[in-house]
């Protein structure tokens, strides 16, 4: 089974090139480089608002600042409706456990803990993606996996301190 | 041992993302990317009367109902320009554990923006963290 992340099955594949020169010209590196910087937003933005409003409150707010953005999916690029009743199911269950740690996400982050540690530790959650498969579906991981989940458990002991 | 108070929320946290990135695989089976991120947007609606604070909502200073909203709204337009970077050719081995290195613009940024510091062990925790990140954001080996 393909186990690459959600949006790589999205769209046309084509060769790209890790030569820095040329990933400059790239609209990819562009992009990725803009989702970083949302993302790392999308952090302070959480920590200065759980310092001043409860969980549930920020995430019931959260969910508002999607809106903009998943009109503009549908502007940019009109899809038609899709009514796979078990794609719609998924999504709907990916919302919900988002939500949920979105939800304890702000709660980490009102707890005063300090912020840089808390975000490393959360974006650890390819951990779960890439063990599941292979508790539930018998995959195997790459070498570099491995590697990657001895990391992942050192980072969580020293967390955890 | 001591284990810090925000340590369980983040361990939910991550359990729950892990899984919603299995079931974003599965649900873009079936659905196109544009169509999984408005209907995850649907999802966290469903959610919101239990979320809904009452009226102390309103009681909130502006600044603060502002920082919710942009966080929202960089999240939803970050999981954009992830979808926008693989569909303008970049490459999911690259692109995954690129865009996995998020935290570091926070590393960095929050000693400017939050007064914070972090300690040694802490700078160790997250550069194991950040090198497991990008490793486990690699391709699995075709089973």
């Amino acid at each position: 089974m393909d186990r690459r992340p959600a949006y790589a099955t999205a769209g046309p594949r084509r060769r790209c090139s890790l030569k820095l020169p040329e990933a400059l010209k790239a609209k990819w590196f562009w992009y990725s480089i803009l989702c970083v910087l949302c993302w790392g937003a999308w952090v302070l933005g959480s920590k200065l608002g759980s310092n001043e409003i409860p969980a549930a409150s920020m995430q019931f707010i959260f969910a508002f600042g999607f809106i903009p953005v998943a009109l503009l999916v549908l502007v940019l690029k009109p899809v038609r409706f899709e009514k796979s009743a078990k794609g719609i199911a998924y999504s709907l269950g990916n919302g919900i456990l988002a939500g949920i740690g979105g939800l304890t996400l702000f709660a980490a982050y009102r707890s005063g803990g300090n912020t840089s540690v808390i975000t490393a530790a959360t974006a650890l959650y390819p951990l779960i993606t890439v063990v599941l498969p292979v508790l539930i579906l018998r995959e195997r991981l790459n070498w570099l996996q491995v590697v990657g989940l001895g990391f992942a458990v050192a980072a969580i002991i020293i967390f955890s301190l | 041992m001591h284990v810090p108070p925000w340590f369980w929320f983040g361990l939910v946290t991550l359990v729950s993302w892990g899984i919603v990135g299995l079931l974003q695989k599965l649900s873009t089976n079936y659905l196109s990317a544009e169509w999984a991120l408005v209907w995850l947007a649907v999802g966290f609606f469903i959610l919101e009367p239990w979320l809904y604070p009452g009226r102390v909502l309103f009681s909130y200073s502006a600044h603060a109902l502002g920082w919710a909203l942009l966080s929202g709204f960089f999240n939803a337009l970050g999981a954009w320009a992830l979808l926008a970077a693989l569909k303008s050719g970049g490459k999911a081995s690259i692109v995954a554990p690129f865009t996995a290195l998020y935290p570091l613009v926070v590393v960095f940024l929050a000693p400017l923006v939050l007064h914070e510091s972090i300690t040694i062990l802490q700078g160790v925790g997250i550069v194991c963290a950040l090198i497991a990140v990008v490793l486990l954001s690699t391709e699995t080996a075709p089973s």
